[in-house]
């Protein structure tokens, strides 16, 4: 029987060896800032705020960069709600864009996978092999439309030729479940041009909002 | 091949030439610098030149008419001089030699040492460029290198040969004079732990052979030579089993000060990487240059790690007696 499988049968055991690396600064962290053991010590604390259903995570790439385009009505749980469900899901890091360059809270969310909106960062990211998450803008008004898209972020994706993946969030800000509704890829056409990434825009709204009518139970109230 | 290496005298600058040397293709090899070199050089030619003397800078590159430049006289601030004169020697060496290389006739390609500092950090700007995002420097330092870049460019133009602007991350090693590394090693450390961003390191061994591989390849362009990973300052500082000191905005004025007063004074683009962070895309020039740096984990450990001094001259002699 191996150390590891000791330790897990031990309770604590895991964090001590985390809390272990953090004391010792053996920890990992990436160049954009995300500390894979600072998100595992937290977890179980997210795991007591949301629950989650994760359907279609199979159709998202097994290794190598992608964008996941997902809606949000405030915004404040949809990105924690995605990352957390897709780690759990594939065991792959989500790397939401939208990050403030403002200390302390721009550092602290890059812990656990923020990053800046900038074009040549989610290119960086996709070259990298980092799944995107890329949040389309707010609609507070109602949780039934998905709000726009902006086309110079897509570009990123047919300049690298990695997939785009429409996903629908399905939840309330205050509620506790939430449902995370992955669909296929939307094809593109991958020589770019100056049409193609309106094109794909537009494709890919039309993708997230179709999850979305599937996805949202009919007896809301709002 | 002849080939010109300015900076000879410096850590990095020794070290190339040591490699040169082992190079049967690199037939002549003709050094320049402020300092002696820190090694011994076995078949190169070294004169030392102080770099506000561009007469006797230009005269020696024309007379030796080299094949390739390899411009490694960068002075780091707070490395070996001060910041005042580390700023106007990097200008008036680049000026010189680069100027009196672009009028040689066998000039076949130009590399000159830069630094992933020439990005800059201002706000908002991106976390891991590659070599398409333009220079921005937010410090005196990576606007010295800036500058350079500009002037070999120009150089490069005029000659219609190759420019590689080898941008290396910030270098620590055991043994380079490195102002980052010096501070990191200090029994105490001053870190902001709210602030602080990863940044990338490069061990002074991969510099070297970035700079002899950008030599031989003629690439033409700036190539970002960093080691894979990050860490961030606490990290560092808790690996080396030093005692991180929070600290935060007006406090680092205090700090620096008191790491001035203990040896290890703290430049701004070094300020500027413990709290912004530094790390840049170095896929490009590992796939151009066929290297593979150490771990930023890896040079960090080597940092700490003490590895005793092989005295091989005074083991020969006692061999001998």
């Amino acid at each position: 029987m191996s150390l590891d499988a000791v330790r897990r049968g031990i309770p604590g055991a895991t964090l001590a060896v985390q809390l272990g690396r953090r004391a010792r600064g053996t920890y990992a962290v990436d160049e954009w800032g995300l500390d894979p053991d600072l998100v595992a010590i937290a977890d179980p604390v997210l795991g007591l705020r949301w629950e989650l259903a994760v359907e279609g995570a199979d159709r998202l790439p097994t290794v190598g960069g992608a964008v996941l385009v997902f809606n949000r009505r405030f915004g404040v749980s949809e990105p924690w709600v995605l990352a957390r469900g897709i780690r759990r899901a594939t065991g792959r890091f989500v790397r939401t864009v939208g990050v403030p360059d403002l200390a302390p809270v721009g550092p602290l969310l890059r812990r656990f996978g923020g990053v800046l909106d900038r074009p040549d960062e989610i290119a960086g990211l996709l070259r990298a092999g980092q799944l995107v998450g890329l949040p389309m803008s707010r609609d507070v008004r109602s949780r039934e439309r998905v709000g726009g898209l902006d086309v110079a972020r897509l570009e990123a994706a047919i300049e690298t030729d990695r997939p785009v993946v429409p996903v629908a969030m399905v939840g309330r800000e205050l509620g506790r479940s939430w449902r995370i509704v992955v669909g296929s890829p939307v094809p593109y056409d991958a020589e770019g041009g100056p049409l193609a990434a309106a094109e794909l825009a537009e494709a890919t709204r039309s993708e997230v909002q179709a999850l979305l009518d599937e996805s949202l139970p009919t007896s809301w109230w709002f | 091949m002849r080939v010109l290496v300015t900076g000879m005298g410096g850590e990095l600058g020794t070290r190339v030439t040591n490699l040169l040397e082992a190079d049967d293709a690199v037939t002549d090899i003709l050094g320049m610098d402020l300092f002696p070199p820190r090694r011994r050089i076995f078949r190169s030619e070294f004169h030392r030149v102080e770099p506000g003397d561009r007469r006797k800078a230009v005269h020696l590159v024309r007379d030796f008419d080299p094949e390739v430049v390899l411009h490694v006289g960068i002075f780091e601030p707070h490395s070996r001089t001060s910041p005042t004169e580390a700023r106007l020697g990097t200008a008036a060496s680049a000026v010189s030699v680069l100027g009196a290389a672009a009028s040689c006739p066998s000039l076949q390609a130009i590399v000159v040492r830069s630094g992933i500092e020439v990005y800059g950090r201002r706000r908002g700007a991106p976390t891991r460029p590659d070599e398409t995002i333009e220079p921005a420097p937010t410090s005196p330092f990576g606007r010295s290198l800036a500058h350079v870049e500009q002037v070999a460019a120009e150089a490069g133009q005029v000659a219609g040969v190759p420019v590689t602007a080898v941008r290396l991350g910030p270098i620590v090693g055991p043994s380079i004079p490195s102002p980052l590394g010096r501070y990191l090693r200090l029994p105490a450390v001053a870190v902001d732990p709210l602030s602080e961003l990863p940044f990338s390191l490069l061990h002074q061994e991969d510099a070297c052979q970035a700079m002899v591989a950008a030599a031989s390849v003629g690439h033409d362009g700036p190539l970002n030579v960093v080691g894979a990973g990050a860490v961030t300052a606490t990290q560092a500082v808790l690996m080396g089993r030093r005692i991180p000191v929070p600290v935060m905005g007006p406090g680092w004025r205090l700090a620096a000060a008191a790491a001035e007063l203990l040896g290890a004074p703290l430049p701004p683009h070094s300020q500027e990487l413990l709290t912004r962070g530094c790390t840049a895309d170095g896929a490009l020039a590992r796939t151009v240059l066929g290297i593979e740096p150490r771990t930023t984990h890896e040079v960090v450990a080597q940092l700490y790690r003490w590895d005793e001094v092989d005295h091989e001259l005074g083991a020969a002699a006692g061999a001998h007696a």
